[in-house]
């Protein structure tokens, strides 16, 4: 398999992972093609230093990071506390999750925790891959797991609990 | 009965990411058993997994749009050069364009007027695409055929962006700029460190065979000259000595 086989092959993943952490087709489609053509040009640069797909991820993440910092800081950020007064949604008690919800939730996440999240979660990488390719200490990558889990239970009404502290014996499921 | 203390956010993630070695797997189960809340907050992980493998999986299953597969088909279509021919010929232009600079520098003289004004378009065509983030260029290094192609078509004569990897320098692409005189080639450069430098290209004389200027604006330099049916001019926001090195390689590529 050559390099650009390889590269083409992560594709479908780095579109995955991009439509989750930017939502919103053309940009995250921007942001695959800013990345693929980074990595076309760079290919002969790469050292072979572990899997072309993290390699590929890295450099997504640079260029998103690079957009952010053009963008200039996010206006829209809200206080998780002042988010917990929110109805919880028809009792929260149901197995599965309002997909709307989450992803909106998803939506009201900091962009550093949605970027943890979505690496473990739906690209399924270890804690070590993971935090390799966002580039942070594992200590980091597990709090900002931690914090957007912890988050997003609120968002979708299943606690109202801090995010700190786990007690909270009324949302106990019951299978 | 004594308390253990609750489990911990990393224990819990440690446990629902299922890589945990059997013996400590089995430690965290006897304490969850009691621990209704922890039971809760990890049925929830799980419902947020499948709300979020049910939300964005599926875009991995979606035919790839032909835009991304054509940065794939472009790179196939054009490797990058490494061609040790093209090695060759850049020393030669070197050792022959030695002794041209020094006749071309023989006798400085004031700045023609339309030089001036070939530096100063320069300048704001660095100023106003330099700050892109996004569309920096039209045409992208990767699609270096191509770009080589339209330059050539527009400029009215062969175009091939001069390699300025001695200097740490990389292309990123060009696009053609309005200029009074008519359109001109302006090339984009890109170090490791993400500075970037400019390349403005004239094809027609401005000014008689006019030796190396150098010009500056706060941080920002040029180094721009006229000969043998190219003005050009090198922008960028480095030391004069540094970005007169990279003039020199344009230089001794272009001629």
């Amino acid at each position: 398999m050559t390099m650009l086989d390889q590269i083409e092959a992560a594709i479908p993943a780095l579109r995955r992972y991009a439509h989750a952490l930017v939502r919103d087709r053309a940009r995250a489609d921007d942001l695959v093609q800013d990345c693929l053509e980074r990595a076309v040009a760079k290919r002969q640069m790469w050292r072979g230093d572990g899997p072309v797909q993290a390699w590929l991820f890295r450099i997504m993440l640079n260029r998103h990071r690079d957009l952010l910092r053009a963008a200039g800081p996010a206006g829209h950020l809200v206080a998780v506390q002042d988010l917990a007064s929110e109805p919880a949604q028809s009792g929260g008690q149901e197995a599965h999750l309002a997909l709307a919800e989450v992803h909106a939730a998803m939506g009201r996440l900091p962009v550093d925790q949605r970027a943890a999240l979505l690496m473990v979660a739906l690209e399924g990488r270890t804690f070590d891959e993971a935090a390799s390719i966002l580039a942070i200490p594992k200590g980091t990558l597990m709090s900002r797991l931690a914090r957007a889990r912890a988050t997003l239970r609120i968002l979708t009404g299943r606690t109202t609990d801090d995010p700190k502290g786990h007690a909270l014996g009324q949302k106990e499921v019951k299978p | 009965m004594t308390q253990t203390p609750p489990l911990s956010d990393d224990d819990l993630l440690a446990w629902h990411s299922g890589t945990l070695p059997p013996d400590a797997a089995s430690r965290i189960a006897v304490r969850l058993a009691d621990d209704p809340s922890a039971q809760a907050m990890l049925a929830d992980w799980a419902a947020q997994d499948a709300a979020l493998a049910a939300l964005y999986a599926p875009i991995a299953d979606e035919p790839v749009p032909a835009r991304l597969r054509d940065v794939i088909r472009r790179a196939e279509a054009a490797p990058p050069l490494r061609n040790p021919l093209w090695q060759v010929a850049a020393l030669l232009a070197v050792l022959v364009v030695g002794a041209a600079v020094g006749w071309v520098a023989r006798d400085a003289t004031a700045i023609a007027p339309q030089l001036a004004s070939l530096q100063m378009n320069a300048v704001q065509a660095h100023q106003t695409f330099v700050a892109e983030v996004r569309h920096p260029v039209e045409v992208p290094a990767s699609d270096s055929a191509h770009l080589n192609t339209w330059m050539s078509k527009r400029m009215g004569r062969d175009m091939q962006p001069p390699d300025f990897a001695g200097a740490g320098f990389a292309l990123l692409g060009g696009r053609i700029v309005p200029s009074p005189s008519g359109p001109a080639a302006f090339y984009m450069y890109e170090d490791a460190a993400g500075a970037r430098v400019t390349l403005y290209i004239l094809p027609q004389d401005q000014g008689n065979g006019a030796a190396f200027q150098f010009a500056s604006d706060g941080a920002t330099n040029t180094v721009f000259w006229s000969d043998e049916g190219l003005s050009c001019a090198v922008v960028g926001d480095l030391p004069r000595k540094a970005l007169r090195e990279i003039a020199d390689a344009a230089y001794d590529q272009l001629l």
